[in-house]
C-alpha cells in the first residue's frame, strides 16, 4: 500500500478523532477500578476525570498546529 | 567556566550525592531496593517518570531535530506519549498490580511461561543498555561542547557520579533523584524559553521569523513522502505501536509505579507524568527552533541545545540548564541501571538457578548495578558513530517493541494466547523486525509491520499450542467489568 500520496491534513482529522475515541473508552472503565486503594473517593481523584482533561488539551493543540 | 556557574554545578552534585547517601540507609532488603519499599507517592512517580523518560533520546537529540523539522518533533511528546500514558495508567498499571510482579518480563513469565520472561528480560536489558550508552555519550558530547572536557573524562565522571547514588539508594534515590532533576529541568528550560524569546525581539518576532524563513516548521505533521517521519509512519508506527509498548511495558518507566504506596498512587504517578509530557516540548522543543531562528552556525543538529546554552544564556543561568541537561541524562541512566540490575537479578537469575538465595538479591543487585555502568561506559563511544541520538534510540527500539506489544495486548485481553505461541512470536518477531530494518525500511513502518506480524501469529499459533496450564487467568488478563 503506496502512504506517500497521503494528504497531511488527513493526519490532523485522524489524530482528533483518536482522542475523541479515547475519551469515550476512558469513561466506560468502572468507577471501583479508578478508586481501587484511594485513600477516599473525592472528586478530584478520579482520573478519568484527569484523562479528560489531557484529551482536550491535545485537541487543542492538534486543532492549533493543522 | 564562569565561577557562578561552577558554583551552581558544584552544589548540585553535592545535593544529588547527599540526598543518594541520606537514602541509602533505608535500603534493607532487595524490595527496597528495586521498589523503594513501596513507598513512592504520586507526585514523585510522576516527576521521576518524566525525568526518567527526559534523556538522550528526548532532550539533547530532540532539540536537534526540531532544528531539523520543527514542531512535529513534539509528536513524540504528545500523540507519541499522552495516549498511551492513559491507557497505562487505567488499565495496564492495575493489571500489573493484581499480578503483583516487580516487573513487566515476570508478568509476561506469568502470563506466558519462564522462557518468555528470560526472552523478554535479555532484550529488554541489552536495549536498555545501550540506552544507558547513549546517555553516556550525550552527556559526554555537551561536557566536551560547554567545558572543553575529553569525551572519555566526561564518561568516567558520569559514570561515577550516578554509581554512587544508585547504588547506595537503589530506586527511592533514583526517584528522589529524578525528582529533583526534572524541577531544575523545568526551571532551567522556561528560562530559555522567555530569555530566547527576549533575544529574537519577542514572541511575534520569533514566530514570524520561524514561519517566514521555514514555513513547515509550525507544522504538527510531516507530508506523507518524509524520509523520517510521514505522517502515516508517526499514527501507525509511533502511535499505535513504539508508544504503548514504551509507556504500557518499558521497564525502567513502570518500576517506579510498582513501588507506589499505593495502586491508586501508581495510577495516578502516571497521570501525573502525562500532564508534564504535555509541556516537555516548551523544553526540548523550543531551544531546536530557537536556534533555528538565531541562524545557529552548528555542525551537526544534536549541537542545537548546546549551542543555545553557550550563546543566549547568562552566567548562573547557563550553569543551571548545563546541570538541567545533565540531570536528565542522568535519570535515564540511573532508572536503566536499577531497571537492568532488577531484571537480571530476578527474572533471568530466579530462572536460570532453579533455587537462587533470595536473600542474596540486594548484594547482586547493586553489584550489578557497578557491572553495567561499567559496560555501557564502553558502549557509549560506540554510539558516535551510529548517527543521531534520537534517531539511534528508536531504531533500537523499533525492533522488538512491536512483537512485545503483541505479546502484551492478546495476553492481557484474551485467554487465548499460550505460552508457546508467546515464545516463538517474541524470538520470530525480532528477527522479522531486524530483516525488515536491514531491507531499507522507515523503522516507524518496521515497528508497525511487526506488530502485525506479531498480533497474526500469536493469534494462529496459540490455536495449535497446548493452554495455559492454570484455566484461571483472572489475575492476570484485564476484566475490569468482571463481578468479583
Amino acid at each position: 500500500m503506496d502512504f506517500s500520496t497521503l494528504p497531511v491534513a488527513w493526519a490532523n482529522y485522524l489524530s482528533i478523532v483518536g482522542f475523541l475515541i479515547l475519551a469515550a473508552l476512558v469513561w466506560l472503565i468502572p468507577k471501583k477500578v479508578i478508586f481501587t486503594e484511594a485513600p477516599d473517593a473525592s472528586r478530584w481523584r478520579d482520573m478519568r476525570l484527569w484523562a479528560s482533561v489531557l484529551i482536550i488539551m491535545q485537541l487543542m493543540l492538534y486543532t492549533l498546529f493543522d | 567556566m564562569h565561577p557562578l556557574d561552577f558554583a551552581i554545578v558544584a552544589g548540585y552534585l553535592v545535593l544529588i550525592t547527599f540526598v543518594g547517601v541520606r537514602l541509602s540507609g533505608r535500603v534493607k532488603n532487595a524490595k527496597d531496593f528495586f521498589l523503594a519499599g513501596k513507598s513512592l507517592a504520586w507526585w514523585v512517580i510522576g516527576l521521576s517518570i518524566i525525568g526518567t523518560n527526559i534523556g538522550a533520546n528526548s532532550y539533547v537529540g530532540a532539540a536537534g531535530n526540531a532544528f531539523n523539522i520543527g514542531i512535529a518533533q513534539a509528536n513524540f511528546e504528545w500523540i507519541g506519549a499522552i495516549p498511551a500514558m492513559i491507557i497505562a495508567a487505567l488499565v495496564f498499571i492495575p493489571l500489573y498490580w493484581k499480578a503483583g510482579v516487580y516487573s513487566i518480563p515476570e508478568y509476561l513469565g506469568l502470563r506466558y511461561n519462564p522462557a518468555v520472561r528470560v526472552t523478554a528480560a535479555v532484550i529488554t536489558s541489552v536495549v536498555t543498555v545501550f540506552a544507558i550508552g547513549v546517555a553516556l555519550w550525550a552527556i559526554a558530547l555537551t561536557l566536551q561542547t560547554y567545558l572543553g572536557w575529553p569525551i572519555w573524562v566526561g564518561i568516567i565522571v558520569t559514570g561515577t557520579v550516578v554509581g554512587a547514588y544508585s547504588i547506595a539508594g537503589g530506586l527511592a534515590a533514583v526517584a528522589f533523584t529524578d525528582t529533583l532533576q526534572v524541577c531544575i529541568m523545568f526551571i532551567g528550560g522556561l528560562v530559555i524559553v522567555g530569555l530566547g524569546i527576549s533575544e529574537t525581539g519577542g514572541f511575534m518576532s520569533f514566530a514570524e521569523t520561524l514561519t517566514r524563513d521555514n514555513p513547515n516548521h509550525l507544522q504538527a505533521y510531516l507530508p506523507a513522502d518524509h524520509d523520517s517521519f510521514p505522517w502515516p509512519g508517526v499514527l501507525l508506527g509511533l502511535g499505535l505501536v513504539l508508544s504503548p509498548a514504551y509507556w504500557c511495558a518499558g521497564q525502567a518507566i513502570l518500576q517506579r509505579t510498582l513501588g507506589a504506596k499505593t495502586q491508586w498512587d501508581a495510577s495516578a504517578g502516571m497521570m501525573f507524568a502525562a500532564f508534564g509530557k504535555m509541556f516537555i516540548p516548551l523544553l526540548v522543543v523550543f531551544p531546536g527552533l530557537l536556534a533555528l531562528v538565531m541562524k545557529a552556525e552548528i555542525d551537526y543538529p544534536d549541537m542545537a541545545l548546546p549551542w543555545v546554552i553557550k550563546n543566549v544564556l547568562p552566567p548562573g543561568i547557563s550553569g543551571l540548564m548545563f546541570i538541567a541537561i545533565i540531570a536528565a541524562l542522568q535519570s535515564t541512566i540511573d532508572s536503566g541501571v536499577n531497571s537492568v540490575s532488577l531484571m537480571i537479578t530476578r527474572d533471568i537469575r530466579h530462572v536460570v538457578l532453579k533455587n537462587p538465595n533470595p536473600d542474596n538479591d540486594l548484594k547482586i543487585g547493586r553489584y550489578l548495578t557497578l557491572i553495567l555502568l561499567l559496560l555501557a561506559m564502553c558502549t557509549a563511544p560506540l554510539v558516535s558513530q551510529m548517527g543521531g541520538i534520537f534517531t539511534f534510540i528508536q531504531t533500537i527500539l523499533s525492533l522488538f517493541q512491536g512483537p512485545m506489544l503483541a505479546l502484551l495486548l492478546l495476553g492481557a485481553f484474551t485467554r487465548r494466547a499460550t505460552p508457546t505461541a508467546g515464545l516463538w512470536t517474541l524470538i520470530s518477531g525480532v528477527v522479522v523486525s531486524a530483516l525488515m530494518l536491514f531491507s531499507g525500511m522507515n523503522m516507524l513502518y518496521v515497528a508497525f509491520c511487526s506488530f502485525i506480524y506479531g498480533m497474526v501469529v500469536l493469534w494462529v499459533l496459540s490455536g495449535f499450542t497446548a493452554a495455559h496450564p492454570n484455566p484461571d487467568l483472572s489475575k492476570l488478563t484485564y476484566s475490569p467489568w468482571r463481578r468479583s
